[in-house]
């Protein structure tokens, strides 16, 4: 629930149950107050009638006013008890019962007892409590309606600054080369939270950077001493005779150094990748680059007994050609190794997109094999290969999906 | 052969100067910027192995210098740099080609001995080693006179080995230099023996001798007899 809305909700559903208290407390009030008004007539009405019957010792005559009407009762001996009651009030004239208020009282007159009942209609009151109230509605109606408006109205234009700040946010990468700008604002709680945000992100940029230029740095400085170890090594196998134990151990040695300079220079280039420092763009018919990068893989091909099938529609790109010799040998190197004996590898290529898919053993979690060093259990790839196909892909805007239809994995870069 | 290794790191200028010194090939050194402009001042070389990053300059000024003074002598840039721009500027100052760090004595030698033949054969592009005619320019192959026909591979692999001779050529520089560097070299191991089994084949068919063995499982070597 957004922030406005619970406030809203909360402060009308607090406001109504107030006004609905204040205007039943209101009602009561008033309506004890105009009762009060009506039941002073009435004593008013029945005083007279004493003062009549004290100066004349006979009822006074019955006469109807308006909205009030007396009767007398003979009683005999018996009195009754003084009371007011709320009744009916016939309405003389139009014919109608109205709400109305009454008081039976006793009058004696020469030794006899009368009962006096004095009605008087409440109509003029409750037409007054009626409006008394319309008007009460009308106020909660119209103070609600401006209430939630001006909520709306208000808190929308407060609050755009923080929607500004949230947005950029969103849009906040690392790689990207766009910061966080300032929004400024009225409040100070905005104020602090764009200044910290913008502090923050700075801060993260800077680091990421540091790091950045740290692996890049590191990289190029193990590359001199694993240039030394390489060249000694070439060295020592020229000194002469080994047994088959030293041969095996120094096989060793140059397979790992090899592994370590292949690992080496793939994190240099994640590094420079990242960096956008590689930038020598060029029109690249890429149908060429396809079949010089499978004249590479031709002897595993023909080892595996893969069945291979292309089909190469001219398309140029204006790219790095190291960069996609780099995609397309990972692309295709992995859509070999990971295959089987007379398996099937088919590359397409079209205007808009290259397909390779290929036959292979498992499924696998591409949002995994997308991480840095992953790697299957029977890889012997150093686990950057995806990494540099999608890092090179984003660089140049292309997409790279996977999916696995029909036994087939199948990698699509779409230009 | 006339070679001067500019190199600052000194167990690399050692192992390249081991590795080139002997049968037809003389090596002078230089440890930084001052004593290689001295020395490519003074004398003439057949080709500079040239480090880029000097101690008190950068290696570039030295292909400069050379330039601005006409001297034709070969120019191999090595550099851990692997960055496009200094290979760019490089190559476009004159060098006659590029190699990045780390990398194998072998390769070296064999872009060494690729630039020093362009510069002394002057367009006649045959290479010879006994009654083996390679043609660099045709990339065919010929013994005893008689064209024997190469696949792409093989070529390249024959030329890697004339360049490398009486040395001892590990896999892992083989299957590099056929593969290029992108290329999981462990994958190809067993094609290096089989290519290999090609070119002795075609060369002892054509009535030549068998130059290549195998050296203690880790390589091969190439030599006379």
């Amino acid at each position: 629930m957004k922030l406005l809305d619970k406030y809203n909700r909360v402060n009308i559903a607090v406001t109504v149950v107030i006004m609905l208290v204040t205007g039943i407390i209101y009602y009561y009030t008033i309506s004890h107050i105009l009762t009060g008004q009506i039941d002073k007539d009435l004593v008013l009405e029945e005083d007279e009638v004493f003062s009549y019957v004290n100066r004349n010792h006979r009822l006074p005559d019955v006469y109807e006013s308006n909205h009030q009407q007396i009767y007398f009762t003979a009683l005999g001996d018996k009195r009754i008890k003084r009371r007011f009651l709320d009744t009916v009030y016939r309405d003389a004239v139009e014919k109608d019962l109205e709400a109305g208020r009454a008081l039976i009282s006793t009058v004696n007159v020469s030794g006899k007892n009368y009962r006096i009942l004095v009605t008087q209609s409440k109509v003029e009151t409750e037409d007054l409590i009626r409006i008394i109230f319309m008007i009460t509605i009308c106020v909660i109606v119209t103070l609600l309606v401006i209430l939630i408006v001006l909520n709306r109205v208000i808190l929308k234009s407060i609050w755009k600054p923080f929607y500004k700040i949230l947005n950029q946010l969103k849009e906040f990468s690392l790689a990207a080369a766009a910061n966080i700008t300032s929004t400024p604002s009225q409040i100070d709680e905005f104020n602090e939270l764009d200044k910290a945000v913008i502090t923050m992100a700075e801060r993260v940029k800077t680091d990421y950077q540091n790091l950045k230029a740290f692996t890049e740095n590191a990289s190029h400085e193990l590359m001199t001493p694993i240039s030394v170890i390489n060249s000694k090594l070439d060295t020592l196998v020229q000194t002469g005779e080994f047994s088959d134990k030293q041969s095996k151990l120094l096989n060793d040695i140059y397979g790992t150094v090899t592994r370590l300079t292949r690992l080496n220079k793939s994190m240099l280039l994640l590094a420079k990748i990242e960096n956008r420092l590689i930038d020598d763009d060029q029109e690249i018919e890429i149908k060429e680059v396809l079949e010089e990068c499978l004249y590479q893989y031709e002897e595993m091909i023909l080892q595996l007994n893969i069945q291979l099938n292309t089909s190469f529609q001219d398309k140029k790109l204006r790219t790095s050609k190291s960069l996609l010799e780099i995609l397309l040998n990972n692309l295709i190197s992995n859509a070999i190794r990971h295959n089987y004996q007379n398996g099937k590898l088919t590359l397409n290529l079209t205007p808009e997109s290259l397909t390779v898919s290929n036959t292979g053993n498992g499924i696998f979690d591409f949002g995994q094999v997308l991480k840095r060093f992953h790697k299957s259990d029977r890889s012997e790839g150093i686990g950057l290969g995806l990494t540099l196909c999608k890092q090179i892909c984003d660089n140049y805007g292309y997409k790279l999906n996977y999916r696995y239809i029909d036994d087939l994995h199948t990698f699509t870069v779409s230009f | 052969v006339k070679i001067l290794i500019v190199e600052d790191e000194t167990g690399l200028r050692e192992s390249i100067e081991a590795y080139f010194t002997g049968s037809d090939s003389i090596c002078e050194t230089a440890s930084d910027f001052t004593s290689a402009l001295v020395k490519v001042s003074l004398y003439r070389y057949d080709c500079i192995i040239l480090d880029l990053t000097l101690p008190q300059g950068n290696g570039l000024e030295i292909v400069r210098h050379l330039k601005t003074n006409r001297h034709n002598d070969g120019i191999l840039i090595i550099s851990a740099k692997n960055s496009l721009d200094d290979k760019l500027t490089g190559l476009d100052l004159g060098a006659d080609d590029y190699l990045t760090k780390p990398f194998h004595l072998s390769e070296l030698k064999s872009r060494v001995m690729a630039i020093v033949r362009r510069k002394s054969f002057n367009g006649n592009d045959i290479l010879k080693f006994n009654e083996i005619d390679v043609d660099l320019t045709a990339k065919t192959v010929s013994v005893n006179q008689q064209p024997v026909k190469f696949t792409r591979k093989e070529f390249s692999l024959l030329l890697y080995f004339i360049a490398n001779q009486g040395k001892v050529v590990s896999k892992s520089a083989i299957a590099e230099h056929l593969w290029g560097d992108s290329i999981d070299i462990a994958d190809n191991f067993d094609f290096i023996y089989s290519h290999i089994k090609n070119v002795r084949k075609k060369l002892i068919e054509a009535g030549g001798n068998d130059y290549i063995q195998a050296a203690y499982g880790m390589g091969y070597k190439f030599s006379e007899a």
